[in-house]
């Protein structure tokens, strides 16, 4: 392990044992400077991380419909994936992203939008998760999502 | 090859639209080719979308909104006419991490048009175009749709508007 993913390793823990302390995933998102430029935000709901992303001007991708632009859908659905194996699972090193697929179901309005994770199988060298997307009600999904994270 | 004056008259128009307003001006890239169906463009590193604090790689979340953009500016492009072109899907491969302080370069090309669907890939690199960040497909529905072009979406929202307007007259 090289001296950078030691030190990250080091500092992440240290965030995570703090989040896991107070029941606030909020904390590792503050830790991560991407989530605060699209607005990403956390918290328990019940034994689940409920995600959300309020609307923002600088997310919109189509100003006529407006719409949130895609690879804000994108980025926010990977960013909390990561967040849920950081916060839920016990990996011991720093989640690398080795494959992200999505799948748009409807366009993203301009109000906010919620997302929940779900790890499908946690194995030795990689974790697969699913994340969903939606605004108005939890079986409206805007999008779908599955990635795969390299976690040895 | 003939002077493609669509293509000239879009241009501007694909550039502002899309380096100019909500989260292309946030993420601030450079479009520097925009070629029918194949589009590169530049990314500067920004210190604003961080992943790891610790060694200032950037978030895998913007190569998903880099790459989105870049495909479908290409399929935009790929019709040069008032559509919309949704994307359906859209699969990553990241190969290696990004270099931190470094600029991203970014080209996506549309590989088939099809009546209903656009196929596009596209990659990301730093020093070397053969050794890639990430490279994804893209795919985008096409909504040939008159509905959507710039004066009916005017016409509709002025109808909304003095719909709204009458409606508010005969509560009173």
């Amino acid at each position: 392990m090289s001296d950078a993913n030691r030190a990250t390793l080091e500092a992440v823990n240290a965030v995570i044992e703090s989040a896991r302390k107070d029941a606030s995933p909020q904390q590792i998102l503050d830790f991560i400077p991407y989530s605060s430029f699209i607005g990403a935000q956390a918290k328990m709901d019940g034994d689940q991380v409920l995600y959300w992303l309020e609307k923002r001007a600088s997310n919109i991708g189509n100003p006529s419909l407006p719409a949130i632009h895609g690879g804000v859908i994108g980025g926010f659905l990977e960013l909390s994936a990561a967040i849920e194996i950081l916060y839920t699972l016990d990996v011991g090193t720093v989640p690398k992203v080795v494959d992200f697929s999505l799948d748009y179901l409807r366009p993203g309005r301009y109000k906010t939008i919620y997302a929940s994770c779900t790890v499908l199988r946690q194995g030795k060298k990689l974790v697969n998760v699913t994340a969903s997307a939606w605004q108005d009600s939890p079986d409206k999904l805007i999008a779908t999502a599955r990635c795969h994270f390299l976690v040895s | 090859m003939a002077y493609d004056l669509k293509l000239a008259l879009f241009k501007p128009l694909i550039k502002l639209a899309m380096e100019r307003s909500g989260h292309g001006a946030a993420l601030g890239f450079d479009l520097r080719v925009v070629e029918r169906g194949e589009v590169s463009m530049t990314f500067p590193y920004n210190e604003a979308v961080i992943g790891n604090p610790v060694t200032g790689v950037v978030h895998g979340g913007v190569i998903v909104s880099l790459l989105d953009t870049c495909c479908g500016c290409a399929a935009i492009t790929s019709m040069l006419r008032p559509t919309v072109t949704p994307t359906m899907d859209l699969r990553l491969d990241y190969m290696h991490p990004a270099e931190p302080g470094q600029p991203i370069y970014l080209s996506a090309k549309v590989y088939r048009n099809t009546s209903n669907v656009i196929f596009c890939r596209g990659s990301a690199w730093q020093d070397d175009k053969e050794n890639p960040i990430a490279h994804c497909v893209a795919t985008f529905m096409k909504i040939d749709s008159e509905g959507f072009s710039f004066a009916n979406i005017v016409r509709r929202r002025f109808k909304r508007l003095i719909s709204g307007a009458k409606a508010q007259e005969s509560d009173q």
